[in-house]
């Protein structure tokens, strides 16, 4: 079910497809859940519900902070299951949950595959968890038994050998970080980025997400030719974090609405 | 994002312990420049005191920079010149590694840069005046609890960005492989000189080896040599002011395993995997994840982890430096103090190696405040109208 929901997401449109990103809890639990529907309704075609953990290795300050508030907040895991399976009823799009990989540990790796699914999840975006563990970890095989997408990570420091580690075992679509770093919102794109996504293409046969730094329609323009999915993180959240609180609603709507390109 | 870093600093590492050039230019530079070997003291007074066994001090605080950072820094220098990179990164607790990497990187002309958060800065200042003083440029980590294990992420995303010329030269026997092993080869010095130095005493190994636990890349190379070995290995941690979550740093036996910062061991953390806040009055031992081969050699029982509140560490630090004339740092005194309670449970032919893992001065200011020096706080005070 997952899988396929990712796939026709992917072959029934012709534009760049756009994987917009929430961290669960932050500003709340409510808003979370306001966002994700209205992402939903104004053209976002998957949602990146991401875990809130204490120390979130690949986010930039952003994100980071946003983790910090939500679990302040007093956000739990449990929580994010339940607005997965809340969501995942009210919303007709992909859902798909990022967590840093001791998230899942702690909690179970089959456990955890098992509730998503049951959730509602899609797939699992698992950034810190590189396939060489997976003979210890299990996450890959997990997420095959519960017929969950596990998304693999690559940089432009990819080397051809990982390319090809990683698309063995890709399910789903491959997440190609725009730039070798964190994440954050960018002004530009890196103009290297165009040789990088044109070797991921030659190793990897499920499409390609490319996500970190972007954050502007010009942005979603240069990758619409170059893949498949764009993603949008640090940027709706620092469109939160400017707006007042009546008006976060109504902002981050427009700024979606304004990066959708034909 | 970091495998291709960790697999190139992996290769490197295991060509140059195949390469006698390494080895030599590596001794070479723990002899001349860091300080090695440094002493085996006989707390004679100390043991006299006590009246129970025999108490040794391995004084790694003479090394070069005040501590046995110095060893593990010399030998990542070398393997980050090898691969050609131009800037050293380091996160730091007390300062300690901060300051030996600060030190190697002026030496073999790296750039550097220092991660270490607000509060351990607030506390340790002397000692990022020192790395500053050396080239390096000090960054105040601001995020989470604002310590060591918010340096270390602050590195480790620096580090992401700029890994094409920089070596993240880590401090001690955590994170991803290969660290915990090539600082734990690099440090393994320590317990080798222990035990020749023993023998000289002796005739014998100890019965006892006790060492302070943070990460554990002092008590890694103390306790190394004696793995195998009849020898009773104990770690000490931070007992900080309590039992309550934050109010320590006891990964044993509050802490739970985990994956965080690219290794699989034991954590303090909740049940949701969040990280718990810590505590120790000695910024080095105040982190909430501990070296994976200690985690091992905990559950096969070859190490034993005790613990020491912050007063009994006070009390040990001003105990050592009246009888023997050395002042240890906050974190080396963790172990001093155990030693004493457990040398008072022995009997006198009983022989008890303390690794002190490095010197008090950088506490000076921690310390006055502590015992509540009125002279030092108005020493302080005129100093500032002086400025």
């Amino acid at each position: 079910m997952g899988l396929n929901l990712i796939d026709q997401q992917i072959k029934n449109k012709k534009r760049i497809r756009l994987m917009t990103h929430l961290v669960i809890g932050f500003p709340s639990l409510d808003f979370t859940i306001k966002l994700a529907k209205l992402m939903a309704k104004n053209g976002a075609d998957f949602i990146e519900l991401q875990i809130p953990f204490s120390d979130p290795l690949a986010d930039g300050p952003t994100i980071m902070k946003a983790c910090e508030e939500s679990l302040l907040n007093g956000t739990k895991v449990k929580d994010a299951f339940k607005i997965m399976k809340l969501l995942s009823s009210q919303v007709s799009i992909p859902l798909l949950f990022m967590a840093y990989y001791n998230t899942v540990f702690k909690y179970g790796v089959k456990k955890f595959c098992q509730d998503a699914k049951l959730c509602g999840a899609s797939g699992l975006i698992v950034p810190d968890m590189p396939v060489d563990e997976e003979n210890e970890e299990h996450l890959i095989s997990n997420c095959r038994k519960f017929r969950l997408c596990n998304i693999q990570v690559i940089s432009p420091v990819s080397t051809n050998d990982r390319l090809q580690k990683n698309a063995k075992v890709a399910s789903g679509f491959v997440y190609a970080t725009a730039h070798q770093g964190i994440t954050g919102a960018k002004n530009q794109l890196e103009s290297s980025l165009e040789a990088y996504l044109k070797k991921v293409k030659k190793y990897f046969s499920v499409p390609i997400a490319v996500g970190f730094g972007i954050s502007q329609k010009e942005h979603l323009e240069k990758l619409a030719p170059l893949s498949d999915i764009a993603v949008i993180g640090s940027a709706v959240i620092n469109v939160i974090n400017l707006s007042n609180k009546d008006n976060i609603e109504e902002d981050v709507k427009n700024f979606i609405n304004n990066l959708k390109i034909c | 994002m970091l495998i291709p870093s960790l697999e190139e600093l992996e290769k490197i590492y295991n060509n140059a312990k195949k390469d006698p050039s390494f080895k030599k230019e590596f001794n070479f530079l723990l002899k001349t420049f860091a300080g090695r070997p440094t002493p085996l003291t006989f707390a004679k007074n100390l043991s006299e005191k006590l009246g129970a066994a025999r108490i040794y001090l391995k004084n790694e605080g003479l090394n070069h920079t005040g501590a046995h950072k110095i060893t593990h820094c010399i030998g990542q220098a070398i393997l980050a010149k090898r691969m050609g990179k131009k800037r050293l990164i380091a996160e730091t607790g007390a300062g300690q590694h901060g300051l030996a990497t600060a030190t190697v990187a002026a030496k073999f002309g790296f750039s550097c840069t220092i991660f270490m958060g607000e509060i351990d800065i607030a506390r340790q200042r002397p000692n990022v005046f020192l790395m500053e003083q050396l080239g390096a440029t000090v960054i105040p980590v601001t995020f989470g609890n604002k310590t060591l294990k918010d340096a270390v992420n602050a590195a480790i995303k620096y580090w992401i960005e700029n890994v094409k010329d920089t070596h993240y030269l880590l401090g001690s026997v955590v994170g991803p492989h290969p660290y915990p092993v090539m600082n734990c080869d690099f440090q393994s010095v320590v317990g080798k000189e222990i035990k020749l130095q023993l023998r000289k005493f002796e005739g014998k190994p100890p019965d006892y080896v006790i060492a302070c636990v943070g990460g554990g890349s002092n008590a890694m190379g103390a306790f190394s040599a004696f793995l195998k070995d009849d020898v009773r290995l104990i770690g000490v941690e931070a007992g900080g002011k309590g039992n309550q979550v934050g109010e320590n740093a006891i990964r044993f036996p509050f802490g739970s395993v985990g994956v965080v910062e690219g290794y699989k061991s034991y954590f303090l953390q909740n049940s949701d995997g969040n990280l718990q806040k810590t505590h120790s009055i000695s910024a080095g031992l105040d982190y909430p994840g501990i070296g994976p081969q200690l985690s091992l050699l905990h559950d096969t029982k070859r190490v034993e982890f005790v613990n020491v509140k912050d007063k009994e560490v006070l009390s040990a630090t001003r105990l050592l430096a009246q009888t023997e004339g050395i002042i240890p740092a906050l974190e080396s005194a963790h172990a001093v103090a155990f030693g004493i309670k457990l040398a008072l449970k022995l009997p006198k032919e009983k022989i008890i190696v303390i690794n002190l893992s490095g010197r008090g001065d950088k506490d000076i200011f921690i310390l006055a405040k502590a015992f509540k020096d009125k002279k030092f706080m108005s020493f302080l005070k005129e100093y500032l109208k002086d400025v």
